[in-house]
């Protein structure tokens, strides 16, 4: 850290005297400023200056000699001036004179083959410079590059950025080159071929917060930005009339943009009730963010709405067949108000399952107010649905953070691939061990020991592997991606890696393509053959048909303990689900 | 509660009773006098809308209808009898066809039941016999008794208990229910026949056609495509066991210009501007949304009005009766066009009226309700010109005829005022032979006397004269012609001095054509006095902010929302939404948008960063410069909740994924933007 530091101090220390002579410019006259510009050029940029084209051979007379009656057309505004600076200050090329956006991007992107391109070569050798790889095939192509002085591989844009940025900032370290693309430019340099720098740190599992540590910080956290979130709440409940009278005629209304909207749509709810006191309002919120939500819940609610005690039937299909005929019935009175939380959350995700809402919904008896929060809902509904559903969509941004709809660890957890159940951790099996069978707890071990076997064996020849490659590997080769090859070893040994890792066809493409170095790897991720776990467990005597292996096993499958998959051969292997730190300890547990 | 999983909502019982009710203030105090405008000018249009709706496809749902009353009586033995509804490209946008013929259904007295199948109900044939017998058992008949619907039920079991006990998906349930209720015919409607599997299909079917002898089934088909590729697709066996017939039904293009032309019919009292029109007719061009839809647009249009423009309560039928509240009356003398009129009234030199309506309420009312009146009045005399235009098209050889909405878009943004388009039909016209014309001419009458369609001066008289004119060539089978005729100019060539020159020259008229043609003048000139007298600007119109309603903003914003944008927005520039102190960027900026700052929301910070790295992110890096960006002064462990906050909340916004490449990586989903 306090190389970057002093990395990053020489960056800012470089372009200051240039900085400022510019600045003087900047303020002084126009053409005073240029003439001076041009008296302080040195003399190898001013043939630059000749070769360029005739616009700023104009603007030089114009500033020096205003003889003829043409040049007094040409008025010398601000702009060009700084035009000239840049040239001047820029090296070769004349890519000052053409700064567009995408004609950047589109060098940038090319500047494997242009070597001379300053840009990229210059972002490239701030990038090394600060995060400090020596690289070797880096340096083969670019350490010309880096014998270059600072300054003048540094561009204007840059140090402009440079200049407003206050301390603490981390732009500076990544190496992001082009401020202004476009965004598929930009889609398309971030996923070009090799481009993709990251490196092999890894998060401490002890660093991210549990859920006790985490609603113990999450709670008493005040958001500076409090006050400004209630302004903005209180901007939409101005609209709380024009949702109604857009409710009361017929029409949905579906609120999206960023933030939860729960706690907005329940003073909603609130206000509606207080203004139809009179009559009242008869309205069911359905949280589409519990967990275990289905279709059918929605409907029994609006089926014990319309008519208490009568006996739904069994199927979705026909609960929502007999509330129809039943609505027929009741279409004189105030139509119900369905609120739907998080209409696009997984659980409600279904294509049969948003028919039946919107079918439900299309009745003029009920109306709908749901929220949705991913950026892409609209493609949850084809053409007849949205003719159903009848939206009004209304931009409810409120940035109040998602407290009830999300499970922020969980979340995170699974996101790092960390050990996904609450169960999961070896406490918790250990835990169920101890209420199982004497038998079950010996086929546990024989797994456990016999994954442990499997993963020492190909260790070796996994470092080998890694030492192999070098660190700049593009990020698909799973080997050599990391220089860090302990915890790269120790990775592919946990279980995550292991479950998710189903049905990735390039990546076994790739085994094929370089047997020696992959072999390993995969077979390293699979677990126990099923069938040598079976002959293993009537050798132990902890079972003596298939049934009771079955039965055992269900077991565990039952309490999230083991997982099984077929590997590419359609052998079926059998894992637990936890690093090889944690299984190793199992084993001395279990002993 | 915010656990639990469905509720019905209970306010919470300790919420003081003083807030109950927010009592409207200013402007909008006359909101619920705009309501019942806005109920009953649009409860009008509403009915005109559905009227014609109902009667584009009256015809064929007749049709449809004898077909059906023809099976029952005499249907091909052994063979299904169906109905093949060609709907075109947009059929699964409306099943208007099954719905009237479903409500014929209910209405009528036959006994008689329709089911629909769509392609959701089921994936196999048992699925779908299940979907089936369950509607039918379920359904009552619209004549039987509506008391003891459980009863019945219970009843229905209990008989079927007595035989042997049946599956679910045996049609011999069908057949009892049949049976029992004397149905005469059973009508499957199959909604969106090309979604349907072939093999499943063709299997149904079969089925069907082996059970026709004992239920009188009868089959209607909403095809999209070609009755080739239905045919196509099903076994010959199937085939077989269908009797088809085609219909065809009208085009969503058509409905749209049929409600187009309700709007303009009922003499409303509120127009919408050109450029909104535009829009809504070009969306519904570009997808194909159905009428339902378009006639929810506007109805939108009219609420949003009604809503948002208090002046709208001019508007309302009987307005001049009651007053209006005083802000409102000095509203009106805030508009744009009301300013334009004083001028004008200085211009005059009356500068007494403009003082009165300064200074007097009243009058200013009384001017508002007379002008608001001539506005809409002229706005329906130029929407009975666009048809006479239409009309004229419809008669020239030559001409293409443009559709009811284009003219309004055009006529209602002032444009159709002496362009081209009203110029080139002139010219056609001066050049028409006779025949024509006086057809023309005939229906021109007609229409004004039918419709209302604006007419000219002497136009019986001219038609006397042409009659007169035309009885007098009784001898010469060929009409009339005019001067301007091409057919009565010839080109000649001459050589003068080794030049070629081309001269035209008019052929010899007649008397007879002469004279014709100085009565096509007087006719093209009327023609155009029409256009000239009701062809307006509605933004020249005084007081048109009332009346016309043009804003695209509301309409898009409602309509066409763009949530991945808003999202992006909100979390690249927090400061947009936020307004805060401390986000705003310094102003004049270039970088406005890709500034971070640590008091910016954890999401919003984390996000940047989340721009800013590849496809693939490094979570302990992007930890790592999170902490630096929001690290002064506050504790790590505080940083790192709201860091998992941050990721947790990108993760549910579907932009981050979790990837296996690379240890504690997670990828990249979405690119601002793109």
């Amino acid at each position: 850290m306090p190389k970057r530091k002093a990395d990053q101090a020489a960056i800012d220390d470089d372009p200051t005297p240039r900085k400022t002579r510019r600045a003087i410019r900047d303020d002084d006259e126009p053409i005073a400023s240029s003439q001076s510009a041009a008296a302080e050029t040195p003399s190898g940029l001013k043939s630059i200056l000749r070769g360029t084209p005739s616009k700023l051979n104009g603007f030089n007379s114009v500033e020096a000699t205003p003889k003829s009656l043409r040049k007094v057309l040409f008025t010398t505004p601000l702009k060009p001036v700084n035009e000239v600076v840049q040239v001047n200050e820029e090296t070769t090329t004349a890519v000052g004179n053409d700064r567009s956006a995408r004609r950047k991007s589109h060098c940038i992107l090319q500047s494997h083959d242009e070597s001379e391109d300053e840009d990229a070569e210059a972002d490239e050798a701030i990038a090394q410079q600060i995060l400090g790889e020596d690289a070797s095939e880096e340096d083969d192509e670019e350490g010309s590059t880096l014998g270059e002085p600072g300054p003048t591989t540094d561009t204007p844009t840059k140090t402009g950025k440079l200049r407003g940025r206050p301390k603490g900032r981390r732009r500076e370290r990544t190496p992001s080159p082009a401020p202004d693309l476009i965004p598929h430019e930009l889609y398309f340099f971030q996923n070009r071929a090799g481009g993709n720098k990251t490196s092999a740190n890894t998060l401490p599992s002890h660093v991210l917060l549990d859920h006790d540590d985490y609603f113990a910080r999450i709670n008493p956290y005040e958001d500076p930005h409090a006050a400004d979130i209630e302004r903005l709440k209180q901007l939409h409940k101005r609209s709380f009339d024009q949702w109604i009278f857009e409710l009361e005629e017929g029409l949905n209304i579906c609120l999206y943009g960023y933030g939860s909207k729960r706690e907005l749509v329940m003073e909603f709810a609130e206000y509606t009730y207080r203004q139809a006191a009179s009559q009242k309002a008869r309205v069911i919120v359905v949280n589409g963010y519990t967990p275990g939500l289905t279709v059918r819940d929605i409907l029994v609610a609006v089926g014990d709405l319309i008519g208490k005690g009568v006996k739904l039937p069994a199927q979705p299909a026909a609960i929502l067949d007999l509330l129809m005929s039943k609505l027929e019935e009741f279409t004189t009175t105030p139509p119900i108000l369905l609120i739907i939380h998080s209409l696009d959350h997984v659980n409600l995700r279904k294509g049969i399952t948003q028919a039946m809402i919107a079918r439900l919904v299309a009745h003029p008896s009920i109306s709908l107010l749901a929220t949705c929060d991913t950026p892409n809902f609209p493609l949850l509904w084809d053409v007849s649905l949205t003719r159903q559903l009848r939206f009004l969509y209304h931009d409810a941004t409120t940035f109040q953070p998602y407290r009830v709809e999300i499970d922020v660890v969980e979340e995170v957890n699974a996101l790092l691939g960390r050990s996904r159940r609450r169960l999961g951790g070896k406490d918790g099996v250990a835990y169920v061990l101890k209420s199982l069978p004497e038998n079950a707890r010996n086929l546990f071990k024989i797994l456990v020991e016999e994954q442990l076997a499997l993963a020492e064996s190909f260790e070796p020849a996994a470092t080998i592997g890694a030492t192999n490659s070098d660190d700049n590997l593009d990020p698909d080769d799973l080997l050599g991606a990391s220089d860090d090859e302990a915890a790269l070893v120790e990775e592919q040994n946990t279980p995550s890696r292991r479950a998710r890792g189903r049905g990735r066809p390039a990546k076994k493409a790739k085994a094929a393509a370089r047997p020696i170095a992959r072999a390993p790897a995969v077979s390293a991720m699979e677990g126990v053959e099923y069938r040598t776990l079976y002959l293993k467990a009537v050798e132990a005597f902890v079972c003596s048909s298939e049934l009771a292996f079955r039965t055992l096993l269900k077991e565990f499958h039952d309490h999230a303990m083991v997982e099984s998959r077929r590997d590419a051969a359609g052998t079926e292997r059998l894992s637990v689900p936890m690093g090889r730190e944690e299984l190793a300890r199992m084993v001395v547990e279990l002993e | 509660m915010e656990y639990e999983k469905v509720y019905v909502f209970k306010p919470e019982a300790e919420r003081p009773a003083k807030r109950r009710r927010v009592e409207p203030q200013g402007l909008q105090t006359s909101w619920q006098r705009r309501r019942q405008a806005f109920d009953q000018v649009w409860s009008v249009q509403q009915q005109a809308i559905d009227a014609r709706l109902d009667s584009i496809n009256s015809h064929t749902v007749d049709k449809v209808w004898q077909f059906l009353e023809q099976a029952t009586r005499d249907g091909p033995p052994g063979r299904i009898p169906t109905g093949i509804i060609l709907t075109g490209a947009d059929g699964a946008t409306g099943s208007g066809i099954s719905k009237q013929i479903a409500e014929r259904i209910r209405v009528g007295k036959d006994r008689r039941s329709l089911l629909s199948l769509s392609s959701s109900s089921g994936t196999n044939l048992k699925a779908l016999l299940k979907t089936l017998i369950l509607k039918a058992t379920s359904r009552r008949t619209g004549s039987s008794d509506e008391d003891g619907v459980d009863d019945e039920d219970d009843e229905l079991r209990t008989s079927r208990s007595i035989g042997p006990k049946l599956l679910n998906y045996d049609l011999q349930l069908l057949q009892d229910h049949v049976r029992e209720h004397r149905t005469e015919q059973v009508v499957i409607t199959f909604e969106d026949t090309e979604a349907f599997d072939s093999d499943l299909l063709s299997e149904i079917i079969e089925l069907l056609g082996c059970w026709q002898a004992r239920i009188p089934f009868a089959c209607l088909f909403n095809i999209a495509t070609s009755i080739d590729f239905l045919q196509q697709r099903l076994s010959q066996a199937a085939v077989k066991a269908l009797a088809g017939q085609v219909f065809d039904v009208a085009l969503s293009s058509v409905e749209v210009e049929q409600v187009c032309e309700a709007m303009f019919d009922t003499g409303k009292p509120l127009w919408i501007g050109s450029g909104l029109m535009s829009t809504m007719l070009e969306r519904q061009h570009d997808y194909v949304i159905s009428v339902d839809s378009f006639v929810a647009t506007m109805k939108y249009a009219c609420m949003s009005h009604f809503y948002a423009n208090a002046l709208s309560v001019f508007l309302e039928p009987d307005a001049e009766s009651r007053d209006v509240a005083a802000d409102h009356v000095e509203a009106v003398r805030q508009l744009d066009s009301f300013k334009t009129y004083a001028r004008r009234l200085l211009d005059d030199h009356q500068v007494a009226v403009l003082e009165e309506l300064l200074e007097s309420d009243t009058a200013l009312r009384l001017l508002v309700r007379d002008k608001v009146a001539e506005g809409r009045q002229k706005l329906s005399a130029m929407v009975q010109t666009l048809k006479v235009i239409r009309l004229v098209q419809q008669r020239l050889p030559n001409t293409p005829v443009s559709s009811m909405s284009s003219l309004y878009v055009q006529a209602m943004s002032g444009k159709l005022i002496g362009s081209p388009l009203i110029r080139s039909l002139l010219l056609t016209h001066r050049k028409t032979p006779s025949n024509i014309v006086v057809d023309l001419l005939r229906e021109l009458m007609s229409s004004h006397t039918e419709k209302g369609t604006p007419t000219f001066s002497g136009c019986q008289e001219l038609l006397t004269r042409l009659d007169g004119l035309i009885e007098s060539q009784k001898h010469s089978a060929k009409p009339l012609r005019s001067e301007d005729d091409s057919q009565n100019t010839t080109l000649r060539t001459t050589v003068v001095a080794q030049k070629v020159q081309l001269s035209k020259q008019k052929s010899a008229l007649s008397e007879q054509d002469k004279k014709y043609t100085e009565l096509l003048g007087i006719l093209t000139s009327g023609i155009e006095e029409i256009f000239d007298n009701n062809l307006v600007n509605p933004n020249d119109l005084v007081f048109h902010e009332i009346f016309v309603y043009d804003l695209k903003a509301p309409y898009r914003e409602v309509f066409t929302p763009r949530p991945r944008h808003a999202i992006e927005r909100a979390l690249a520039t927090p400061h947009d939404y936020l307004d805060c102190d401390c986000c705003g960027s310094g102003q004049g900026d270039e970088h406005v948008e890709a500034t971070l700052a640590a008091t910016q929301p954890a999401t919003a910070v984390l996000y940047q960063l989340y721009l800013e790295s590849g496809s693939l992110i490094n979570a302990s890096d992007l930890w790592q410069a999170f902490q630096a960006v929001l690290g002064d002064g506050r504790e790590e462990l505080e940083i790192m909740a709201l860091f998992q906050r941050a990721l947790a909340e990108l993760r549910y916004l579907g932009m981050m994924k979790s990837t296996r490449t690379r240890v504690d990586h997670v990828a990249k989903v979405m690119w601002q933007g793109l």
